[in-house]
């Protein structure tokens, strides 16, 4: 019974078809080892969300008295407010921009860190640097190099001849949009080679030497057993990228302030609910920011496990 | 939540009447009390003055400072969940519309009222909400060294004039752009607007908040119109765009720029200061250029006020008084570089010759107006960040002046809604 | 053959120099900016090396008097000590109580069965979705109510929340990818389960905890808001609160909010070299088996 027992290994779980009996030790002791995950979690976020779902569907506007229940107003508002659609693109375009390239970039950087002998150590601290520069100076810094005037930017371009005068790049909305994904992605890119890293380690060496004496070559070893291998961790770090990129605001608010052509998502709801005092109409924003970023990561997630053998 | 929110906003707590340390040194009714004060980095009040204020009351202050931004979320995050986010805060002019109207503080009483004009900038529905103990206002700052260079001897009076000054100083090769304007999408980019709106003489808003910018013989529309024009003779720089007021005040400190047109009254004593400044000789103020002769200025003070939700509003009160205590803000001032709000100590600092381009300063001081007659109104910061927004986009090309002023009408609109 | 292994090292020596260019790159700007005089940093072309090397910026951080709007007030070195000790002490904390948590958790949802554990894991993953505002008002007001606000118990609760279902998710994986033959084994010989996991499980899953461990440290490390909010003073304020106070109303010093920025950067990395060690190192022992 106990060699039955130890059974789903799927990524996915799914449901058992044949109804086994758990052994009532082994049911005790999940509950026990998850009860604290559960109740921390309940606590400081279920609870909490549910008080925001609930607010949202009220006019909770300190400035006016009473919390009338408004029903889904505030959902109906936003669809036709012109501030959000555009804060709406922008995000879409640096959750596009921002998954891309620390997918690729991560995953280059976490093959490279495999294949590399001497000095990995170093190599991987250098590559976390970035993630460890606190956002709002990472995004200083940044500023300072796209400095039309004193910036590193401009100085670099104009040393090698590549533009003849200053640039301000901010005054056009595509390079705006670019330029605030790039501070993103170079401070986020490091948890995704960290996590597919952490993948690819995993993968039991012996499979690679497999692949080579059936006369596989290094793409299609890597098609056929890295990357099935590493498709949790992949489902993983798109998740995050993608999740991370919707919540774009530090960047986009240090670098652009208000301004139209770079404000996100989550600025909108920060200027909603806290500048402007429109409290509850801010939150329920916040609420299709967070679904939104669920049901893109959920696609990667389904699409990343079907495509590989746990399908 | 609301219930007590309304119970302890009718709580007033009235001031005492007498001021000054006299009083602290009679009693000290609530020695041994220890209240938090919140305040932006530049009331970081030094540890003499502290340690002043718990000796003559016996309070002892645990003070915290936090970034501008930030203190406004802090504050709104632990009014919204019904605690006080400290029992004294900053309360800036641009807030009052929105506190007021929330009564998230306890109304003040001010027996000093003659000599604290910008009190009624803090006034919301008859009520004090907080006492301003940290002047500014906007006046013109200019290098008179790239003026005399250009060959010019006085200072602009008119914008025209300000713009054929700037226009000299360009052609001789002074410097390339003589005018500095914010145009980011920030707080900064719009006051300046809102200045240049009362330069040209008129108003933002009729008394019914109806807007008066949006016909090309308004003073919104000619402000508008004025810096657009600047920025298209190459007059500002166009990586202004990307510029908060902050640093437009760097580059005017390093001699990059002739005008800082919406120059804040507490930076003359940080321009004209050789450790911070390589134009300390040069910076000087003049009265803000005006089309009627008569020059005009609004006031953007920052406060202290008490929450509603603190536990120790009587000893808060204390402590708010005693930040407006003439030898207080004269401390400040010196050590802080907090312009004081009460016009007789501004006076005593003149008269000491501790005041740079005091006389300008003084008489600025005295045409110091609000922005809004009616009071700032809760929709403020919403139509203020549409402003920006506006001006960004017409300072990158991407509207004309007529679109920009219609892009602010409607989002005034939007914002009273 | 020896032509192209070659070209491999080759190629490979030229992928780490563009990697590290750009992870350094901004670094190094950030570095140079730190070093520079106030006077040279407004400089046309910008100097690539700060033509006079100072150290005045991390004067101003570390010791003497410091000079604000031309007074002298007390140096901002005690205010930046205790705030690098609060980030240590909070991201420690939660490092050790998500990791721990995680460990435990996650091995109960892939090996043991029990009531609902499917849509728990999916329901607490989901969270990760969940943005930081969304949350913080009714979460102001229940740490409130328990007293919780500027203590290290209630940042790191809050922590734990925010990173434990990445931990958990990363967990699971690397248990699954674990061979159930040594569990097996173990059980055969007679060990329980909690035995099991703690000394045959644990130690071959290293590489995933101290992922984990990364992942967590960095990321409490870096938060703004949050702390902003719920670490008002400097009795657990951390330093990313703390840094952005530099930036004062009437001036912006790029100098010493970049030397505060690099000295922010020093013990995580610190960190995560000493725990990457293991992350490299650690895991070949066992997973080939």
């Amino acid at each position: 019974m106990t060699q039955q027992a130890a059974l789903p290994v799927g990524a996915m779980p799914r449901p058992e078809r044949r109804r086994e009996v758990v052994p009532r030790d082994e049911r005790w002791l999940g509950l026990a080892f998850a009860a604290p995950v559960v109740l921390l979690m309940a606590a400081l976020v279920f609870v909490p969300l549910g008080l925001t779902l609930w607010d949202s569907l009220h006019r909770v506007d300190p400035m006016r008295p009473g919390t009338p229940f408004i029903g889904l107003q505030h959902y109906i508002d936003l669809m036709s407010d012109t501030n959000v659609r555009q804060a709406w693109l922008n995000t879409v375009a640096y959750v596009i921009i921002a998954v891309v390239l620390e997918t690729l970039g991560g995953l280059g950087a976490a093959l490279l860190l495999q294949r590399i002998r001497v000095g990995r150590r170093w190599l991987l601290a250098a590559v976390i640097l970035p993630w460890a520069l606190p956002p709002v100076v990472n995004a200083i810094v940044w500023m300072w190099i796209y400095n039309p005037s004193y910036g590193l930017l401009d100085g670099a371009l104009l040393r090698f001849g590549l533009i003849s005068a200053p640039r301000v790049w901010f005054n056009y909305r595509a390079t705006a949009l670019f330029l605030v994904s790039l501070v993103h992605v170079w401070r986020m890119m490091p948890l995704t080679a960290v996590i597919l890293l952490a993948a690819l380690q995993s993968v039991p060496r012996e499979l690679y030497e497999a692949a080579k004496l059936d006369g596989a070559g290094p793409v299609q070893a890597f098609m056929h057993v890295t990357l099935p291998l590493i498709a949790g961790g992949l489902a993983i770090a798109l998740s995050q990228s993608t999740v991370f990129a919707f919540n774009l605001f530090d960047e986009a608010w240090i670098l652009g302030g208000s301004s139209l052509d770079t404000r996100t998502v989550v600025a909108q709801v920060y200027m909603s609910a806290f500048q402007n005092l429109h409290f509850s109409y801010g939150m329920a924003l916040s609420v299709l920011v967070m679904v939104a970023s669920c049901l893109v990561s959920l696609v990667y997630v389904m699409r990343v496990y079907r495509e590989t053998r746990y399908g | 939540m609301n219930m007590r929110k309304v119970f302890l906003a009718s709580v007033a707590v009235f001031l005492m009447a007498g001021w000054g340390p006299a009083m602290a040194d009679d009693a000290k009714p609530y020695a041994g009390q220890t209240i938090t004060v919140l305040f932006p980095p530049w009331t970081t009040l030094p540890k003499d003055m502290t340690d002043r204020f718990t000796a003559q009351t016996g309070i002892k202050l645990d003070l915290q400072t936090l970034g501008w931004d930030d203190i406004r979320t802090k504050i709104v995050t632990s009014m919204v969940a019904g605690s006080a986010p400290a029992d004294v805060t900053e309360v800036d002019w641009s807030w009052v519309g929105q506190f007021g109207a929330a009564q998230w503080y306890v109304p003040l009483d001010n027996s000093v009222k003659s000599d604290l004009p910008t009190d009624a900038i803090f006034t919301y529905d008859g009520k004090l909400i907080a006492l301003p103990y940290n002047n500014d206002f906007r006046l013109l700052i200019f290098n008179q060294d790239h003026l005399k260079k250009a060959g010019v001897d006085h200072a602009p009076t008119t914008p025209d004039d300000l713009l054929a000054d700037a226009k000299a100083i360009k052609a001789k090769g002074i410097v390339s752009f003589p005018i500095g304007l914010p145009f980011s999408a920030t707080e900064g980019s719009a006051t300046a607007w809102y200045l240049l709106t009362k330069a040209f003489g008129g108003e933002l808003f009729d008394k019914d908040f109806k807007p008066l910018f949006t016909t090309p013989d308004s003073a919104g529309y000619k402000a508008l119109a004025w810096e657009m024009q600047a920025l298209k003779d190459g007059l500002i720089d166009p990586a202004s765009t990307g510029l908060k007021d902050v640093e437009i005040q760097e580059l005017f400190k390093n001699g990059q720029i002739s005008f800082d047109v919406a120059g804040w009254a507490g930076n003359l004593s940080v321009y004209t200061d050789p450790t911070k400044s390589k134009v300390a000789s040069a910076a000087v103020g003049a009265l803000m250029p005006n089309v009627s002769g008569k020059t005009r200025t609004f006031g953007l003070p920052g406060a202290a006020g008490i929450p509603v939700a603190s536990q120790h509003k009587e000893a808060a009160a204390v402590f708010v008084k005693w930040m407006v205590a003439p030898e207080n803000q004269i401390e400040s001032y010196t050590v802080l570089g907090n312009l004081p709000t009460r016009t007789s100590v501004l006076q005593t600092l003149d008269n000491d010759g501790k005041l740079a381009s005091g006389k300008v300063l003084l008489e600025q001081a005295g045409s110091v107006e609000p922005l809004f007659k009616q009071g700032t109104p809760g929709w403020y910061p919403q139509f203020s960040s549409a402003v920006a927004t506006a001006l960004n986009q017409a300072a990158k090309g991407q509207l004309t002046v007529d679109d920009a002023v219609k892009q602010i009408a409607v989002g005034a609109t939007d914002a009273q809604k | 053959m020896r032509a192209a292994a070659l070209t491999r090292r080759f190629g490979l020596w030229l992928a780490t120099g563009a990697l590290l260019l750009w992870s350094l790159g901004p670094i190094y700007w950030a570095v140079a900016t730190s070093l520079t005089a106030p006077t040279d940093l407004v400089a046309q072309p910008p100097h690539f090396l700060p033509p006079r090397v100072t150290f005045e910026h991390y004067g101003k951080l570390l010791g003497a008097t410091s000079s604000y709007l031309g007074t002298d007030i007390q140096s901002v070195w005690p205010q930046f000590s205790r705030a690098l000790v609060n980030s240590l002490v909070v991201s420690t904390l939660a490092t050790v109580a998500t990791v721990a948590l995680a460990a435990f958790g996650s091995y109960a949802f892939v090996r043991l069965r029990f009531p609902g554990r499917n849509l728990l894991f999916v329901l607490i993953v989901g969270t990760l979705a969940v943005p930081a505002y969304t949350v913080m008002i009714p979460l102001y007001r229940l740490l409130v109510c328990l007293h919780l606000i500027d203590t290290y118990l209630g940042i790191t609760l809050i922590y734990v929340s925010a990173f434990l279902p990445l931990a958990l998710w990363l967990m699971r994986s690397v248990y699954q990818s674990l061979p159930l033959s040594l569990e097996e084994a173990a059980r055969l010989d007679g060990a329980g389960r909690t035995y099991t996991l703690l000394f045959i499980v644990l130690p071959i899953a290293a590489p995933g905890l101290i992922a984990s461990a990364i992942l967590t440290f960095l990321s409490a490390w870096g938060q703004f808001m949050i702390p902003l909010v719920f670490s008002p003073t400097l009795a657990t304020k951390p330093l990313t609160v703390l840094i952005p106070e530099f930036v004062t109303k009437n001036y912006v010093d790029y100098g010493l909010m970049n030397a505060a920025g690099v000295l922010a950067i020093l013990p995580p990395i610190a960190v995560v070299l000493f725990l990457n060690r293991y992350l490299v190192q650690g895991l070949m022992a066992g997973s080939g088996k």
